[in-house]
């Protein structure tokens, strides 16, 4: 954005919907004009030819201010991210015990994976998976310094790996920790067309770290959405002065920024993790997958019907969003977060996100209180955070501008915009169940409002978006809210879900009957919806 | 009608040009045709190893070092025109490990075209001499046969006959896997269809990979699925396709799942701009006449979606998220 525009086009082109907002300057700032979220499919030119049409038609004032023309929205500049479909990568090593951790990073690193190990599988096969025209990159690894057990076996698989990355030139290889040693065997790297690379050996139980940030560089092309996200996710950060987690549910992958300010004149920094099997709906969901949405799902559907309704979503995944479609859709939805979160464990040692974004097309079509339960039902810690949701979905295209400080002043002017507060969800942990529990008071500009604290359940605070408040928790027994207390004030801001005291366990323990997990889930979405306590 | 408007509903495309399809091959197989040449329906392409090995091999001290991927020829047996046959897979300490087996299978090319690309141990590519109608999955080998029109309802076993052997039917909305298992044992080579259940399609992919372990072969039968796994009929526009094809020649591949013809001589009109088809929700299956977007409106459930007035065949209006709609373009 460089010419001065008055107005621009954000377009967020994912895999099964496109979302384009119109951005113009206003008195002296950028605002969000309006948006629009169509299916994948649909023409861009004529979705944005909508957007313009109706912003104009709302306000022919503002429209003759930012100079649109009728039908000249589609001459505006653009600001545009698209996200791509995973590649598989195929992950090998020479045991089973140093293969676990290679998977583990690789495949939160934007990459479909497949894995094999010498001690696991012949030869022959390994070289039938390298040489499957659907693996695009090798990720061969070794402990630095190998360990006993691998020192045997990594000249050989150096050999295997070598000869068919010298039969597919393009195949991409990724030689990390111990097995550095051996990139002699591969010849001249340089006259390849596929790069080999040296990568630092994965780590147990930390899945995160520097090989995971060199295969997300390597899996994510330069404007794709998922790497903007990360960027985005910095500068909102350091606008709001928060620690901030950004969640995103797609078509092909589940994403995961956290950020946090800078401190002290240090820059912002963020974490990214794109995980292909935290997708909405994977394309070829097995028991598991199957099994984990039915757990959310109050449907009561058998698993080869639950299976056909993932691999509908997985092949048109705009359709059938209303009735059983949308409960389906935020049961997946919910499944996916989880195996987010899954693949993201050393995230769990840190203090919990002041705020908690919900962004992309899982969440598009779903009430606003009831995507605010799906995340707190899923990623669950204790102590009291915010929540909102990129409802424009232009955080991602807003990441993707590539000056740092522009990207910031731009984060800044729409920072009101491009957030729909969820509103604040309070967890406390360690209540003793059966009895009340304590009990809360409200103190907002309109009057105070007391509530009973029952452990197991919901309790509601209608705080509308842009008001605050706080509420005065007191605690019959020791509880964990952030710190270990009693008696605890939070400053609370309000939201289309208001203000949620979660006194569900952590984490959320749900009932083996599928008709009692129903009746629960139906409950608590009740409870958002409707006001009612559950 | 605005053309603009009905430019927001999903597109999908009804006939694909050209038609790239990838035959894969593993180590050890062997491929018969190189880059460029020109193949002909039924002509052999590669010949695969039914169960491939890796065998160690020491290379002639005077012997110059093979490249990995290169054929291996061993030693004449007594009583046959040559030795057995493999491939070079990797060599280590001075030994090679070749991938071999001892039975092969022939696998043929469904329809006339040009090989663009052959990777030993990876696949061999073809450009069709023709068109095609992509399909969500194709499960099974490349085949060809004549294409015959079903039941546009589900196909059960009982409605298969002896006489549809050598054809490729086309039976409508679903199928299941009863019927694809003796559809194969009586000799059908593949079958076109709306919707697989995901059960269906894992009891025939388990009796598929049965029939293929098994020492005596049926010949490759596939099938195509075109829309995904509940059932909803074919929509018109494939179904008018599919009728100006039947009684002739038509192949189905995996990689792109796809059903390929080669009949340059049909005109294939293509479908009015304002024809929409429903593919889910209550009125799924059905088509009509795309009037206008309304812009958002609230469906049940609580969701608010970009919607569209379809007039259907009736005469009624219907508003639809714009999601729930398709064209063919």
């Amino acid at each position: 954005v460089t010419s001065e525009p008055r107005a621009f086009i954000a377009l967020d082109t994912g895999a099964a919907t496109v979302a384009a907002a119109m951005i113009g300057r206003v008195g002296s700032r950028w605002r969000l004009i309006g948006s629009i979220t169509m299916p994948a499919g649909a023409d861009v030119e004529a979705i944005i030819a909508v957007l313009g049409a109706r912003a104009a038609d709302a306000d022919p004032a503002l429209a003759v201010a930012l100079d649109l023309r009728h039908g000249g929205a589609v001459d505006l500049p653009r600001l545009e991210v698209a996200s791509h479909p995973p590649r598989k990568l195929a992950v090998v090593a020479a045991s089973q015990r140093a293969l676990e951790p290679l998977v583990a990073t690789a495949s939160r690193s934007g990459w479909l994976t497949a894995a094999a190990s010498t001690d696991g599988t012949d030869p022959l096969a390994m070289s039938t998976l390298l040489l499957d025209s659907g693996v695009h990159g090798v990720l061969v690894g070794a402990g630095d310094p190998p360990a006993a057990d691998e020192r045997r076996a990594l000249g050989e698989l150096a050999a295997l790996i070598a000869a068919a990355a010298g039969r597919r030139p393009e195949l991409v290889v990724v030689l990390a920790g111990g097995m550095s040693d051996h990139l002699p065997a591969f010849g001249d790297v340089g006259r390849r067309p596929g790069e080999v690379v040296l990568g630092p050996s994965a780590r147990r139980g930390i899945p995160g770290g520097p090989l995971a940030d060199l295969l997300l560089e390597l899996a994510l092309p330069p404007a794709d959405a998922h790497r903007s996200l990360g960027w985005g996710a910095m500068a909102l950060a350091d606008v709001l002065d928060r620690r901030v987690d950004v969640v995103e549910i797609g078509h092909d992958a589940g994403t995961r920024a956290a950020a946090s300010p800078g401190v002290g004149g240090a820059s912002a920094t963020a974490e990214l993790a794109v995980v292909p099997t935290a997708a909405l709906a994977p394309a070829d969901p097995d028991d598991a997958v199957v099994d984990r949405v039915g757990l959310w799902s109050t449907w009561g559907a058998d698993r080869h019907r639950l299976r056909d309704r993932l691999r509908e979503l997985r092949i048109a995944p705009w359709a059938d969003a209303t009735g059983d479609g949308a409960t389906l859709r935020l049961a997946a939805a919910r499944a996916a977060l989880s195996r987010l979160a899954e693949c993201t464990p050393d995230w769990d040692d840190r203090p919990p996100a002041d705020l908690t974004v919900a962004t992309g097309g899982a969440w598009a079509v779903a009430a606003a209180p009831t995507v605010a339960l799906a995340l707190v039902d899923v990623l669950r810690r204790p102590g009291a955070g915010q929540f909102a949701i990129d409802h424009a979905r232009i955080l991602a295209p807003l990441g993707s501008i590539p000056d740092a400080d522009e990207r910031r002043a731009m984060v800044a002017d729409l920072v009101d915009d491009l957030l729909a507060p969820l509103g604040t969800v309070v967890t406390p942990a360690g209540m003793r169940t059966g009895r009340n529990a304590g009990s809360v008071v409200v103190h907002g500009v309109t009057g105070e409002v007391r509530l009973d604290l029952t452990p197991g359940g919901l309790a509601l605070v209608d705080l509308p978006p842009g008001s605050s408040a706080v509420a005065e928790f007191t605690f019959r027994d020791t509880v964990k809210l952030g710190a270990r207390g009693r008696h605890f004030a939070i400053e609370v801001t309000g939201g289309l879900g208001g203000l949620v005291v979660d006194m569900r366990d952590v984490p959320l323990r749900l009932p083996d009957r599928a008709d009692l997990r129903g009746e629960m889930l139906e409950s608590w979405q009740a409870t958002l919806l409707n006001g009612r306590d559950a | 009608v605005s053309t603009a408007d009905v430019r927001l509903v999903p597109a999908r495309r009804l006939i694909s040009a050209p038609v790239d399809a990838l035959f894969a091959l593993a180590p050890g197989d062997r491929a018969l045709v190189a880059a460029g040449d020109s193949v002909v329906v039924g002509a052999p392409i590669a010949e695969m190893i039914r169960d491939p090995r890796l065998d160690e091999f020491d290379l002639p001290t005077d012997a110059e070092a093979p490249l990995p991927g290169s054929r291996w020829t061993g030693n004449n047996r007594r009583g046959t025109d040559g030795g057995p046959t493999g491939e070079y897979i990797f060599d280590w300490h001075g030994r090679w490990r070749v991938a071999t087996g001892d039975i092969t299978d022939a696998l043929e090319t469904p329809f006339a075209g040009i090989v663009r690309e052959v990777r030993p141990g990876t696949g061999i590519t073809i450009r069709a001499a023709g068109r095609g109608i992509r399909g969500i999955v194709a499960l099974g080998g490349p085949t060809r046969g004549r294409l015959q029109l079903g039941a546009d309802g589900e196909l059960r076993s009982g409605g298969l006959d002896v006489g549809s052997a050598g054809t490729i039917l086309v039976v409508g909305s679903r199928v299941d896997a009863e019927t694809l298992t003796r559809a194969r044992a009586m000799g059908v080579c593949g079958v076109v269809v709306a919707g697989l259940a995901s059960k269906e399609r894992r009891d025939f992919i388990g009796s598929e990979a049965r029939q293929r372990a098994a020492l005596h072969r049926l010949p490759p039968f596939a099938v195509l699925v075109l829309d995904g796994a509940t059932r909803r009929p074919l929509a018109g526009a494939v179904r008018a396709v599919l009728a100006a094809l039947a009684g002739f020649e038509v192949a189905i591949v995996t990689d792109p799942p796809m059903l390929v013809f080669d009949r340059p001589n049909l005109v294939i009109p293509p479908p009015p701009v304002d024809l929409v088809r429903i593919r889910a929700g209550a009125m799924s299956g059905r088509e009509g006449q795309f009037i206008t977007a309304i812009g958002p409106r609230r469906f049940p459930g609580g969701a608010h979606l970009e919607a569209g007035i379809v007039r259907l065949p009736d005469g009624t209006d219907a508003a639809i998220p714009l999601g729930d709609l398709e064209r063919f373009v």
